[in-house]
Order: structure tokens, then sequence, then C-alpha cells
């Protein structure tokens, strides 16, 4: 099993590697001169050469890896070349807290409303309410998550006036703040993973409420209320926990679009501005963090497949 | 009876297909789905002769309410909301299946062939889905449409892309699975090819998994495209689609409610008869469930 | 027109006169040394400096201003303020500063040696004095004295040559050509300083010096940046203006807190402040809508919001003429709008085809329409770089007499005798537009094939690739234009000759010989205009060559836009706190 963690270890080291690497130089194939678009208004060739020489973009390519590559092994991912140049682990760093906000707090909805749903829908199988849900499922699974971002906006915020449409507070500043400011894009983001993994729940569930050892325990005379609590649901969650890594995951970059709705400058954001705007560093070190909890979270939940199921190891 | 070992899945077929027929005389939302699905298909190809507008035809008659002349209101610039659906109908579907058609084609051969041949092949193969398997769909749509630029042929080339690691990855598993089978072995044995053992003797018992995959990488796909427009990284900006007359109708949302509401419907429609038709699929045709 | 008007007209016109009534070749505009010096400017020197500098506007000689005095309002209280159309404040370091909105924040944390009022009349900031010597070349400033920065360091002679060596180091700062005209800075004591010109420059105490919009000048704190380091002090610059930043935490905000010993002990009025940087429409009409955020700073707000605003009682809306314009440009490189050479009288472009195409494209601009569909009326057609707000120079019959006039009839007439009639064998052509100038591109792209039956495809660009396109003359089309355009320098020296600042500058000089265009007697007249200090003369060559752009379709003028602010009932702005451009904050309450 070592032996098998250690492998898998370094080779989701390599996948990160890989990426960037590959981010680096695609990065660079691609057209728009950041350099032009932050002097348009105030530089001349020359300064933009200027420029160029003092952030190193004029240096080949390979060069320029190196550099950033020995860097990053240093925990330096470069500067922003717009605005103050704000170094790229620090505007990282300030975008973690709110992605993990962000998500978690979707999490917690997402599990709040899954739970019973799945359960309500797997005790009382094909009935009026396990349709209902069913649909209700369905439907989150459905909509698309800015969408509901914005009729959310337009109900709470513009109508009713009872949260803000956009913005983060930090924690820090205090509990009610920043529940606040997250309750809208976490129910926007949450919608569709409650519906994923109610179903899961459902599913798993019957699996487990079908099988032999479901039938001895019920043969034994346990309530219905034990059979549920005591057996079956800690069973059918080990499957529905394996899919909440992956949807963990998930749930951050479902997080790109709703934080562009709500103003919240998290890590899908400043991946996509960096992107947008050509910031290459800033690019660079999001898809690093972000390829970072991509690998990691499914290296986990392959382990854990590993220790469920024994087989899976073998290739 | 050497035939019915060799090929079993001609034995299955007309199993499958009338298994496909009874589950759905009972599946109420999958009825639903092909229904819903087929009207829109309908309306997609039969755009043209149930517009009464041209969908990029500008008024000043901007954001006006639902009336019988325009019975889904008008847009921001005076557009026929309704017209604009329609069209946008078109485009939605024909991204959503040819992203797919795409994807699959690329993936199922990855893994086929990766799953197949194994050794340094396997390795390759894999080693580059995996890569793409660290990130989500969507994330990789978005970042090869900001390499590539916008446009409906680099949306559709981006979002394939983004899919192809789902099917390779249950190609190879599959065909890592069947390659120990009784049928396949005696393929080998022989002495059939391997393009043809691969093709007409694993690809046809790997195709009810893929199937499902497949119907609802569809909905992922509008969903994706849509997401892409919304982000300002879709199909160029005179093409209506569902996404991006969302994304335009984003700013006058509150003025005309319409803008927001119609295309939201009209994709949530879409995607939801899709996810009941896959889910149809999925328990008609037997496939344990895919962690997502 | 009413009497009333017609009169303060007059009066404005006589003002405007006696601004402008000096030699130019006079180092001091007509003034003497002891005019020019001061704690405060007068009026008149002021106005004449303006004249003198080419930055004097009709809002200058408005009266008002000071004489309406802020109601009593009690002080403190937090004002919540969001900023349109960015999603985080990049910098606000003056010497990174490129943008308005961030200039925006600064002249309320950090001070200069001057600073413009409402009525754009310099006053003297950390300058307490100044006297300026009869050649119009040594300016000798007074400090301020007791004055301390935000972190407790005291502000002296050396603060201002720490700033003065930081930004006329282009490594360091991106306006150090700001400061070419400075020959040396001296220290003459602890709070009294120097400053040697090259030659005289009328704009010295309005812009070079002016803390917000100068930039060159705005006065940072060597001790905080050195222990800070420039990227933090970016973010939260230390200086010793009214507010100093607590926090700012990028795409989140920045929050801003009284600075309790500001020089001035009267002001701010304000506890604090808390500026949201929020990128979207909706968004930012629910934030204020919900009371969010109770005042609107930043970029342009949206014009299908501004209707909205007004009818919610609980807002005030106050619009003015916007400094700038916005125009269709055509590549004369690029078939079929090709034309080599612009130096020809007019009668002769005309019989060329590309001209004629050209010509086609900018008469079929039906503007009206434009500025209805797409400002929701909120805008003015244009048909030159210079704008209404430059009240003076600003020519209402160009309506009329440019031949870019929207003329259909002739539109088609024109194109059709290129070889192209109703737009048959017509190439599509391809206009770059930014992603938040699509809507206004569809707009122009239906007119065009309304008016003349020929396809515009959009090119969505970011920016930063589109402006080196743009730059390189490497495009078809582009719509795109100015802001903060004041003066007519502005209009025609920055757009219009033939080496502006935007005109193809990095383009390969070989294969395209000119940028977007090139005219010698624009070139000629532009120039000439610069120096002319007789305002009606100025006037006059001004009128010229934005009438030649006109003509010889330099570009499709489009539109002006206007200037709009937006804030709730409940905060009051005094009308010496609507610094055109600014959002200066230290005099406003909360009622």
């Amino acid at each position: 099993m070592a032996a098998y963690v250690l492998r898998r270890l370094i080779g989701s080291v390599l996948v990160m590697w890989a990426v960037a690497t590959l981010v680096f130089f695609m990065l660079r194939l691609v057209p728009g001169d950041p350099i032009a678009a932050m002097l348009a208004d105030v530089g001349g060739p020359e300064e933009i050469a200027a420029m160029k020489a003092k952030l190193g973009l004029d240096r080949s390519l390979l060069v320029q890896y190196g550099l950033w590559f020995s860097n990053a092994l240093q925990g330096d991912l470069g500067a922003s070349i717009y605005g103050s140049r704000v170094p790229v682990t620090q505007i990282i760093a300030e975008a973690i807290p709110r992605t993990l906000s962000l998500s978690l707090l979707s999490f917690v909805i997402a599990i709040v409303i899954a739970l019973p749903a799945g359960i309500i829908s797997a005790t009382r199988r094909n009935t009026l309410t396990d349709n209902a849900v069913s649909f209700l499922a369905f439907l989150g699974l459905s909509m698309p998550d800015f969408w509901l971002a914005i009729l959310l906006i337009i109900i709470f915020a513009a109508n009713l006036q009872w949260l803000p449409a956009v913005g983060y507070i930090p924690l820090a500043e205090g509990f009610w703040p920043w529940l606040r400011h997250l309750i809208l894009p976490a129910i926007a983001i949450g919608t569709a993973f409650s519906a994923i993994i109610a179903r899961m729940i459902r599913s798993s569930l019957l699996e487990v409420l079908s099988s032999d050892y479901m039938r001895t325990a019920r043969s034994k005379g346990l309530t219905p209320r034990m059979l549920m609590f005591g057996h079956a649901l800690p069973n059918a969650m080990i499957p529905v926990i394996t899919v909440m890594g992956i949807a963990f995951a998930l749930l951050i970059s479902g997080a790109v679009v709703v934080e562009n709705v709500f103003a919240i400058k998290g890590l899908g954001r400043v991946l996509i501005e960096g992107i947008l705007n050509r910031d290459y560093p800033v690019v660079q070190g999001a898809i690093l963090v972000v390829s970072a909890i991509f690998v990691f979270s499914n290296l986990i939940v392959d382990l854990l497949y590993g220790v469920i199921d024994p087989r899976i190891r073998l290739h | 009876m050497s035939d019915a070992t060799l090929s079993p899945a001609d034995n299955t077929r007309p199993k499958r297909r009338s298994r496909l027929l009874v589950t759905l005389a009972g599946d109420r939302k999958a009825q639903f789905g092909l229904i819903v699905l087929a009207l829109f298909a309908l309306a997609g190809i039969f755009a043209p002769l149930l517009a009464q507008y041209d969908p990029n035809e500008m008024t000043l008659d901007m954001m006006a309410g639902l009336s019988a002349a325009h019975p889904l209101g008008t847009d921001d610039l005076g557009r026929d909301l309704l017209s604009r659906i329609l069209y946008g109908t078109q485009v939605s579907l024909f991204i959503g299946i040819s992203t797919v058609a795409l994807a699959l084609a690329i993936g199922v051969t990855l893994g086929l062939v990766a799953g197949y041949f194994g050794g340094w092949i396997d390795t390759i193969i894999m080693r580059y889905i995996d890569l793409q398997w660290a990130f989500p769909n969507f994330i990789i749509a978005v970042y090869l449409v900001a390499v590539f630029g916008t446009g409906l042929l680099n949306v559709i080339v981006a979002i394939s892309l983004a899919f192809v690691d789902d099917f390779a990855r249950i190609a190879r598993s599959m065909t890592l699975t069947l390659r120990e089978e009784q049928y396949v072995d005696a393929a080998r044995t022989l002495g059939f090819s391997k393009p043809r053992t691969l093709f007409v003797h694993i690809l046809p018992n790997a195709v009810a998994p893929i199937i499902v995959q497949a119907t609802v990488s569809v909905s992922y796909a509008i969903l994706g495209e849509a997401s892409l427009s919304f982000l300002g990284l879709g199909v160029d900006v005179s093409t209506p689609t569902w996404g991006l007359i969302l994304a335009d109708g984003r700013s006058f949302i509150t003025q005309a409610w319409w803008l927001g509401v119609f295309p939201g419907l009209a994709i949530m429609l879409v995607v939801l008869s899709i996810n009941f038709i896959g889910d149809w699929l999925r328990d008609a045709l037997d496939v344990r469930q895919k962690a997502i | 027109m009413s009497a009333d008007k017609t009169k303060l007209r007059g009066k404005l016109r006589a003002l405007w006169k006696e601004a402008h009534d000096f030699d130019p070749k006079d180092p001091l505009f007509g003034l003497s040394a002891k005019d020019m010096s001061g704690p405060v400017l007068s009026r008149r020197a002021t106005l004449r400096l303006l004249a003198a500098s080419g930055t004097l506007t009709a809002a200058h000689l408005m009266p008002g201003g000071l004489t309406a005095m802020a109601e009593a309002a009690t002080p403190g209280g937090t004002l919540n303020c969001g900023w349109a159309g960015v999603a985080e404040i990049q910098t606000l370091d003056p010497a990174q500063i490129g943008q308005v909105l961030q200039f925006q924040i600064t002249s309320n944390v950090l001070s200069g040696l001057m600073h413009i009022d409402a009525d754009l009349v310099a006053r003297g900031d950390l300058a307490e004095t100044w006297t300026v010597s009869d050649d119009g070349l040594e300016y000798v400033f007074k400090l301020r004295e007791g004055v301390t920065f935000h972190n407790g360091d005291a502000f002296s002679a050396d603060d201002v040559l720490y700033t003065y060596a930081r930004s006329s180091d282009p490594e360091q700062s991106i306006h150090s050509g700001v400061l070419a005209n400075v020959a040396s800075l001296e220290k003459l004591g602890t709070h009294e300083v120097k400053f040697t010109l090259k030659k005289p420059q009328a704009s010295f105490l309005t812009k070079t010096l002016e803390r917000a919009s100068g930039r060159a000048m705005t006065i940072v704190c060597k001790g905080a940046l050195e222990s800070m380091g420039a990227s933090d002090y970016g973010l939260a610059p230390v200086g010793t203006g009214p507010f100093k930043v607590t926090e700012h935490v990028l795409g989140q905000g920045v929050t801003l807190e009284k600075f309790a010993d500001y020089y001035d002990p009267e002001r701010p009025k304000l506890d604090k402040v808390t500026i949201k940087p929020i990128d979207g429409v909706e968004p930012l009409a629910a934030a204020l809508e919900a009371g969010d955020i109770q005042y609107i700073g930043g970029n342009p707000i949206a014009p299908q919001l501004i209707d909205r605003f007004k009818a919610n009682p609980d807002l005030v809306v106050d619009i003015k003429p916007g400094p700038g314009f916005q125009s269709v440009w055509m590549n004369p490189h690029r078939d079929p709008m090709k034309v080599t050479d612009f130096d020809k009288p007019l009668d002769e472009l005309k019989k060329e085809p590309g001209f004629m195409v050209r010509l086609a494209m900018a008469k079929a601009l039906d503007r009206d329409t434009y500025v209805q569909q797409a400002s929701f009326g909120y805008a003015l057609p244009a048909y030159g770089t210079i704008n209404p707000a430059m009240a003076f120079y600003y020519d209402e019959g160009i309506a009329e007499t440019s031949e870019q006039a929207f003329d259909p009839e002739g539109a088609r007439a024109l194109l059709a005798e290129a070889g192209y009639p109703g737009g048959k064998g017509f190439p599509e052509l391809e206009m770059l537009v930014t992603p938040s100038g699509k809507r206004n591109g569809l707009v122009v792209a239906n007119i065009f094939k309304q008016v003349l039956g020929i396809t515009v495809n959009l090119a969505v660009k970011e920016f930063s690739v589109g402006i080196e396109d743009f730059n390189n003359m490497e495009f078809d089309m582009r719509l795109g234009g100015s802001g903060g355009d004041y003066d007519p320098d502005d209009g025609l020296i920055d757009w219009m000759i033939s080496d502006s600042k935007f005109n193809g500058r990095t383009r390969d000089t070989v294969k395209y010989p000119i940028g977007y265009f090139a005219e010698s007697e624009v070139d000629a007249l532009s120039a000439q205009q610069a120096v002319t200090a007789d305002p009606e003369a100025r006037r006059e060559l001004v009128r010229k060559a934005n009438q030649l752009t006109s003509d010889k379709v330099a570009c499709g003028f489009l539109y002006h836009p206007v200037d709009v602010l937006v804030y709730a009932k409940s905060v009051n702005v005094p009308a010496e706190s609507r610094i055109p451009g600014l959002t200066d904050l230290d005099r406003v309450t909360l009622g």
C-alpha cells in the first residue's frame, strides 16, 4: 500500500509539472500583448520595450521557462504584470479563502438539501414524494448555475432586498456579514450538487437496503429507524463519500461562473481574468494551484477506492 | 453454437431494444424528455419557417413586453426574442450533438486503442488522459477557447476536447474488462485481426455505457456553451445561442424579465429532457452510475 | 433660448475673452509674477492659465460651485461606494495609475502641491504659498508645516524631492514624461522647494502639480514606501490626504477611514468610506437599490440604468456633457477602403473608389438611431474629435456642414459609384470591438446593413489583444475612441495628426507608410492652434482642422458620451465637491 501511495504521489506531482509546463508554453503562443495594453495610454514603443526588458519578456522562451520554474520551486510565482505588480502568491492567497468559503458553504447547502431528500426518496421509493424529489433533483441539475444566480439576485437582492447582490466579506469581519454575502452564490452553486448527491444517496441506499445483509438485519427485528441510521446509511455513504471528493473539486470549478456573477474574486475568477488579460504569471500560478486541488482530491478519491476495493490497485 | 459465442452482441441487440421499449412505457419522465426534445428538434429544424422575424433584425422597439406581435417580447436591441430562441435551438442542439460526436470519436478511439494494445501506447495515451482528468471539463473548455479564440468551430473543438477524457476512460476500462472475456479470446484464437476484434467485437459490447455517457454529455455541452457565452468566450456575437441571449440579456434583466427567463427556460427544458432520457437509458441498458 | 441663458452666455463669452487676452509669447501669459503666486490663484489668473495651456472649458466659467454651501449636515458615518465596471482596483500607486477610476480614489488619500476645486481653480494643497519668477521659469513653494503622513512621518521638502526622483524615473513611474519640462528641483529649506523649468509652461500648476489627474507630483511617503515595498504601497498608499487606506484587498475593495490629523481640522466629514468594485450592470443597480452602496464612482454607468435611476425617488442623478468621442475606424490600407494619400483636394479624393467607400460608410452612420438604440438616448452625435464639453471650441454646426452628415441616399449612391450597388460584391469586413463594446458594435453593424446592405462582422477581443492590432494597423475596422478630452489638443494632437500617439503607433512603417489618417493641413492647423492664444483665432483653427478630419473621413465619427453621477438622496454632495471626473469625498456628508 505504501509503495502504491508513493507511486501515485509521484505521479500526481508529475501531472502538475506537466500541466504547468504545458500552460507556460501555450500561453505564450496566444496572441495579445499585455505590455502594449498596460501602456496603451501612456507609453510609446521605447517604453514598451523598456517594460518588457524589465519584466524579462524579451528573453528567449526557454530562459523565461527556466527562470519561472526555478522561482516556482522556491515558492515565488512571480507578480501580476498589471498595476502594482502584486505577487501572484498574494493574489492566490487572497483568493483561496473566498473560493474555499464559497465551496464549503455550497457543499454544506448541498448536503443539507441532499441528505434528507435522498433518504426520503429511497425509503418511499416510487411514491409521489420520491417522484417529486427526483423531479426537483433533475430540475436542479438542469438549471444553468449562472441563470439561477441571476434569478436569485433579482428576487432576493433587487426585489426583496434581503441579501447583498455582490461582494465578499472575510469571516474575520464577522460570521453574519460573511454568510450574508455568500448565501446566494452558495445556493446557485450548491443546487446542482445537492441534486447529484441526493441521487447518489438514493441509489446507494436502495442498493444497501436490498442487500442480504440488510435482510438479515431486518429479520433480527431492528426498527426501521435503527436500520436506516445504524446500518443502511453508513454503508450507503461509502460510495457517496468518494463521489463527494470529486464533487468538491467540481464545486470549485462551478464557482468560476458564479464568482463572476457575484463579483467575488476567488480562484476561478483570478484564473479567467488572468487568461483574458494575458497576465501570464497570474494564469500560471492560478492553474498550478487549481490543478493541485484537483490532482490531490483525485488522488485521495483513488486511494479511498483502493481501500474499499483492493483490486483497483492492480493497475 | 460457436457463432453465438463469437458474437453475443447480435444476440443481445433485440433483447436490448425490447427492454428499452418496455422500460420506456413505464417511464413518464423519459416520455416527457423524448417529446420535449423532439419538439425542440422540430423547432430548430423549422426555425426559418416558424420564426416571424429575422433573429438579428433590430428595431427601436426595445425591451417591448409580451404581445401578439412579439409573443416573448423583444430584447435590448429590439430583436424578437421568440425568433432568436428558435434559431438558438439550432445552434444549441448542433453544438450539443457535434461536440459529443467529436469527443466520442476521439475519446473512444483513444480508449479502445489504449485498453486493447496496452504497453507504451496505453501509457502515453493514459498519461495525457490523466493530465486532462485532473481538471474539470469546464475549466479545460474555458482555457482552450481562451487560447484558440472564440467562434463556433473553436467552441465546438474546445468543448469536445474537454470531454475526450471521459469517453477515453470508459472505453478503456470496458476494453480492459472485455478483453479478458471468452468471445474475444475466441476471436483471437480464430485469428481475427486486431482492428476487427477491436471494432467488431469489443466496441459493440462497450456501447451501453458510452451511449449513456454521450447522452449526458450532450446536456453538459449545452450547459458548457451557455456558460462560455456567459463569460464572453462563446460563439461569435451575431449567432443567437441561448447562452449568448442570456448573457446579453443579463444587463437588462430587471427591465425585461423575459430576457432572463425564456432562454434560461429553454436551456433548462432541453437539459432536463436529456437528463430524463439519459436516466432511462442508464436503467434500461443496466449501466452502473458512473462517478460523475 | 431664454433671455437669461443668452445673458449668461454673453457673460461667459466676456470672461472667456478676458482670460485669453494675452500675448502668447509672454512667458507669464499677461499675468504678473504676483498674479501667478499665492496661496490661491485668483480666479482671473486661473482662467488665464487654463486658457494659455488650452485647458479652459465652459465648465470653468460657470458661476456657482463655491456659492452653494453644503447644507448643515452632521459629520460622521460610513459611505459605501460602488466602483462601476471594474473587477478590482489594480493599483493606487500614483506612479502606476493609468485610469480615472484609480485617481478618483487616491485624490482622497494622497495630496499634491496643488489641487483643483469644483471651478477647476488651482488651490494650494500641500503648497501654502508660492511665487513665480518674472521669466516664468522658477517656482518657489512654501510648504505647509506640521503636516503628517498617515503613518505619523512628518511631511517636509524631502518628500517632494523623493517623489520627484521617483516620478522622473521611467523604471518606477509611467508618468515621467509629465516632468520632462522640469530642469531641476531644489530644496531651499525644510519646507521650501524650487522648481526650475526648461521653458515656460502654462499648465504647470494645474496639470503637473495637480494631485489627482497629474499623478507625477502626487506626494508619496518615503518612509512608508521603503518599509512596505512598492507592491504593498500600491495597494494601500500612505499619504497626507483626508482619508487613509485601512484595507485594500484586490477584487474585494478598499476601505478608507478618516485621518484625524488631516491638516484641515474641518475635513473630512465622513468617518469611513468603503469602495467596492462592481463589474456587472445588474449587480451594480441591485447594490444601489438595495442600499448596499450609496454612491457610484469608477467607470461610466451603463446607459440603460440612467432612466431607471432617474425614476427612483431615493436617488440623485446628475448629468453633464462628457469629454470624449467614439468612432468607427477604417483602415486605409485595406480594400475596399483603400486610400494611400489624403493630401489631395477633397474633390479629387472623392473620385477615388476607396475614398468613396469610406465616405459612404461615414455618411451611412445614422447617429440618431445609434444614440437611441445603443445609448438609450444618453449620448450626442459626433462628427469630429472636438466634443461639447469643450464648449467654446465645439462647433454645433458641424452636424450640417460635415461631409459625414447622415445621408442614406448619398451614401448608397457613393457605394454604387465605387462599384458596389446595393452592397453587391462588397466584401465582409471585420470590426474590432472590446467585450464591453460588443453591443455598440452590433448596432453599428446593423446600421451598415440597413443603409448600405453591407456585412460587418464583429471581432470581439479583449482590450489587450485588440489594441495591438489597432496600433499595428492590422484591422479592417475598429470601434473605439477617447475619454477625458477637455482641450482641443486632446482631440487633435492625440488622435488626428500624422504622428499622434494612437495613429498606428507600432505599425510596420515600410509596409504602412501612414497610420489610419495623415493629412498635412490638419497637421499644420493642429500645431498652430496649440500655440495660438487668442480664443477666437484658436477656435477658427480648431474648427478648420476638425472639419477637415470630418470631411476627409479620418474615421466615421459616431458619438460623444455624457458624464453621469448617481448617488442616494441621503448623501450630500456639496457643489464644491462636484469636480468633473473626480469623486472627492472630504466634504461629503450623510444626512
